[in-house]
């Protein structure tokens, strides 16, 4: 029987992050994984979309070249290459893990794990593992809708989606939060007839009401067919898909199923120790211990948002307190969000939908009176910030627009940092680039922006 | 290249000092960390101590009376050239600035009375109000708690850096002299924490930071301005301990200042052999006299009953010296001088600063000079000089309704007075009872040094000023 201070089920940024961390503090650590390193992220999720969705914003810039003053003719889509390259990054990047495992003498299990009891790990193929703590890190998968039961090689999750062997003619696509309107755009920019539905009353229902109604206008003049308010009221088929919302029928060759996650807890063993899960997710506290002591959560598993970078700060915090640290907790209201559609989606904290009573003043600069934005022809854009009206503290930044997942951590740093509008405004911000218009917003907001 | 010994600043007020003693002769080879000079200012005697392996350059005679800042030697190396003046330009930009990062002054000269407290110099901020200190500094003071605003920079232009943090460490062990205290201008706090703490009124100096390294945060004042409304305030010097969070279950590292008052208190009851006595002091006259006095005085003192305290103990020790003293091993020193420490509570703990000559100082005096040094104490300004020479405490717990208690000498002083609250008591007139006003006061002595008979002879005589308070204005 092995012995190790410290456990980590899963392999992805929760679990690998916190097992490097708790390495550097000096714990002998053990990773279990059944699949590859990197987890859903770097293999079945942010990383290879995003080199798909790279290719994509490429074939729109080649199709939008004649403008600049560019002509590209003849251009295609070899659908093959772009997933193949799409592995490769993901392959890349997973092996890097691997590296780093063997660099901070991490012993790794590429098998299943369950809890047999506090302290005890037992493994499908090497027995069992002692450890003072465990860390579940076991994500989370593709939700699937209750009433729907057809069964089609035809209906994807994301996974299929991003390994597509053809390319429908007509996609539908359920749920239009990040993961839909991201392969809504993908699929849209390669030809394909997108249909996005939504159940709830906005795209992208997690960020702030004004974004979304610019996404879904932006998205609509793509050629997205979008029907919010709208159920998925029934499927089936087989080759051919029949949908059924908004009292209509409608033909599909394909349909991606992103309706959210459901936490990874099978066969975990939860039961065992007494592990309940609430609201389909392991309840942790600030140091992401669970209701058993000894036995921590981490990532997905542990609650929305399920993010990598949530996972991977979560795994600092946890390795820490099993260090015996005492880490700051994790502020939810301070992890950005970002959607790698065209145009590109990001923001941080209160929507302004959200401040009730709260006296606040709201910020918006278009990128429009962005000298950057007009000059590489970066199209349609919004910066919008929120602050307490009363303290300055920055409460939201809300963006829209070509390059903004790259923008929003400087509003990050600002929110952790506690800045006020004045220090914001204090800042100098290089010319000519994207982030004036974040400079922009925030004078906005006080009345007094330069280039509006 | 050769370091500049500089005439260390050892206070806010420090004006002018001198060399009165050269430890390490002209020529002579010291170590980092051996005294080399004796300073003396107006208020301290304090010894100095290398901060580099050499041989010291003496520039100055003892006896010259020189400005803080002031180069009065060089360590060099064999085989180094040695100025015969003060370097110009270089890393002595600002000599002022420098010498508190060059120089460490030691706890006080043994011949000198200990503050309960005591506290190293603090670095200079730069022009901007930031103190300049390396991250690697910064993270190793906030793992080993050491407050890096008190310590000196010896990095670029009077930079702290780790190597500074490392030796307040080893220092902090041995003589426990560190004190965690926030200097106004160097606090580390959010701009939203700073600008939410102006706004309600918040001194961050009195505020625990949760954040990064220590640093305020929002959350912290707002926890500090929600639980104000909560403080006793008192008449006399009072606690603001509105701000210190004690959670159920959290466990407070011993460091810093809870370290030192932990060590000081312990040592004090180990080493002495004192005892406590109250007696109760009649003072309807008493606050008759401060209510006029505080309507008279408006503007310029408000004088607080702990003052009157303060005043009638210093007239006391004049009569008694024996209550005046230092025990040593083979005699009973009785001090020259009167000054009296006043105990004042602050978030981290307890600061002792002193009110200096305080037989010499009219009412008046006192009451602006203790409620200079209870605020100096609480903004975390106090200098060294505050704190040097007590020979007698007063401690008041009155403000919180505490009748009677046993207060603990601050070695190596012989007795520690504590003001009680006031109280509605009774006297008799014939065979009828009166109404009056009245407080106990509590001593404790070292029996040493003086026995019960003379120990309750002081106690009676500050009772008696007390009960005739218009003999404490003359």
């Amino acid at each position: 029987m092995k012995e190790f201070d410290c456990v980590i089920i899963g392999g992805g940024p929760g679990g690998y992050a916190a097992a490097i961390r708790a390495a550097q503090e000096g714990l002998s650590v053990a990773l279990v994984e059944k699949e590859a390193l990197g987890g859903t992220c770097l293999n079945w999720g942010c990383i290879p979309t995003k080199s798909l969705l790279h290719a994509a914003d490429v074939l729109r810039q080649t199709r939008d070249a004649e403008a600049l003053g560019v002509s590209i003719k003849g251009v295609d889509i070899d659908l093959a290459q772009m997933v193949k390259q799409s592995r490769d990054a993901a392959n890349q990047l997973s092996n890097g893990i691997a590296g780093l495992m063997r660099k901070h003498k991490i012993t790794v299990f590429k098998e299943t794990a369950e809890i047999l009891g506090v302290g005890q790990v037992g493994l499908s193929e090497s027995g069992e593992l002692l450890a003072d703590a465990i860390v579940i890190a076991t994500g989370a998968t593709p939700r699937k809708l209750p009433h729907i039961d057809c069964e089609s090689d035809r209906i994807w999750s994301a996974r299929e989606a991003m390994t597509p062997q053809f390319l429908p003619k007509r996609l539908l696509i359920v749920g239009a939060g990040a993961i839909g309107v991201e392969f809504a755009s993908l699929y849209s920019a390669l030809g394909t007839k997108v249909t996005l539905i939504e159940a709830a009353a906005n795209v992208l229902p997690a960020e702030d009401e004004e974004i979304s109604t610019l996404a879904k206008a932006a998205l609509s003049e793509e050629g997205i067919e979008i029907h919010t308010n709208t159920p998925l009221d029934a499927l089936s088929g087989k080759k051919q898909l029949q949908a059924e919302f908004a009292g209509q029928t409608k033909r599909f060759d394909a349909c991606i199923m992103s309706v959210g996650v459901t936490a990874n807890v099978e066969e975990l063993g939860l039961d065992r120790v007494g592990l309940m899960l609430e609201r389909g997710f392991l309840e942790v506290d600030c140091h992401q211990q669970t209701s058993v002591p000894g036995i921590y959560a981490i990532g997905d598993v542990a609650g929305v948002p399920c993010l990598a970078h949530k996972a991977t700060h979560e795994a600092i915090v946890v390795a820490e307190v099993i260090a015996g640290k005492n880490p700051a907790p994790l502020h939810s209201e301070r992890i950005p969000g970002c959607t790698y559609s065209s145009p590109q989606v990001a923001s941080i904290g209160l929507r302004e939908q959200d401040a009730g009573e709260r006296n606040i003043r709201v910020g918006r600069f278009p990128f429009y009176a962005n000298g950057k934005a007009v000059a590489s022809h970066a199209g349609e854009g919004l910066i919008k910030t929120i602050f307490d009206a009363d303290t300055g503290a920055l409460l939201g930044a809300h963006m829209i627009g070509e390059g903004v997942t790259e923008l929003i951590q400087g509003f990050a740093i600002a929110i952790t940092l506690e800045t006020t509008e004045q220090e914001l405004m204090e800042t100098v911000f290089p010319h000519p680039t994207l982030s004036e218009a974040m400079h922009e917003s925030v004078l906005q907001a006080f009345g007094r922006p330069i280039h509006l | 290249m050769p370091k500049e010994i500089y005439l260390v600043k050892v206070g806010m007020s420090m004006t002018e000092g001198m060399v009165s003693e050269w430890y390490i002769p002209d020529g002579g080879a010291v170590k980092k960390g051996e005294l080399v000079y004796a300073l003396e200012t107006e208020k301290v005697n304090l010894d100095v101590d290398a901060e580099a392996d050499g041989i010291v350059k003496h520039l100055v005679e003892p006896g010259v009376m020189l400005a803080p800042g002031d180069v009065v030697g060089y360590i060099y190396l064999d085989g180094e050239s040695v100025p015969e003046g003060p370097l110009v330009g270089g890393a002595a930009e600002s000599p002022a600035e420098n010498a508190e990062a060059e120089a460490e002054p030691v706890a006080a000269a043994p011949a000198q009375p200990q503050p309960v407290v005591a506290t190293i110099n603090p670095a200079e901020p730069s022009g901007d109000g930031r103190l300049k200190s390396s991250p690697a500094a910064r993270r190793l003071a906030s793992e080993i708690g050491v407050d890096i605003t008190r310590l000196a920079g010896s990095g670029p232009g009077g930079r702290i850096i780790e190597r500074d943090v490392e030796a307040a460490r080893g220092q902090s062990a041995s003589s426990a002299s560190v004190v965690p205290m926030k200097q106004a201008e160097n606090i580390h706090a959010s701009p939203l924490a700073r600008r939410i703490a102006a706004e309600r009124g918040v001194n961050l100096a009195a505020v625990r930071g949760s954040g990064p390294g220590g640093r305020i945060i929002q959350a912290d004042v707002e926890a500090a301005s929600s639980q104000r409304g909560s403080n006793v305030s008192g008449a006399a010097p009072s606690s603001d301990s509105g701000a210190q969070r004690y959670l159920p279950g959290q466990s407070i590292p011993l460091k810093g200042m809870r370290r030192t008052i932990a060590q000081r208190m312990h040592e004090s009851l180990k080493e002495t052999a004192q005892l406590s006595m109250d007696m109760a002091a009649t003072m309807d006259d008493a606050v008759k006299l401060r209510t006029q006095l505080v309507k008279e005085w408006e503007g310029i003192a408000k004088p607080t009953f702990t003052d009157l305290v303060i005043r009638a103990v210093a007239k006391a020790l004049r009569e008694h010296p024996q209550m005046n003293s230092q025990f040593q091993t083979d005699a009973i020193e009785l001090m020259q001088e009167v000054h009296v420490g006043l105990a004042v509570a602050v978030p981290e703990g307890l600061l002792v600063p002193v009110i200096r000559h305080a037989d010499q100082l009219t009412l008046q005096e006192i009451a602006i000079e203790s409620a200079r040094l209870a605020n100096a104490a609480r903004e975390g300004t106090l200098g060294l000089d505050d704190f040097a020479g007590g020979t007698f405490t007063v401690s008041a717990l009155g403000m919180f309704g505490v009748n009677s208690f046993t207060p603990i000498i601050n070695r190596p002083q012989s007795g520690i007075l504590g003001v009680n609250q006031i109280y509605d008591g009774l006297a008799w007139d014939g065979d009828t009872p009166v109404k009056t006003k009245q407080m106990n006061l509590s001593l404790t002595w070292d029996h040493r040094v003086l026995d019960g008979a003379p120990a309750a002879e002081f106690l009676a005589t500050v009772v008696e000023l007390l009960s005739e308070p218009y003999r404490l204005l003359v």
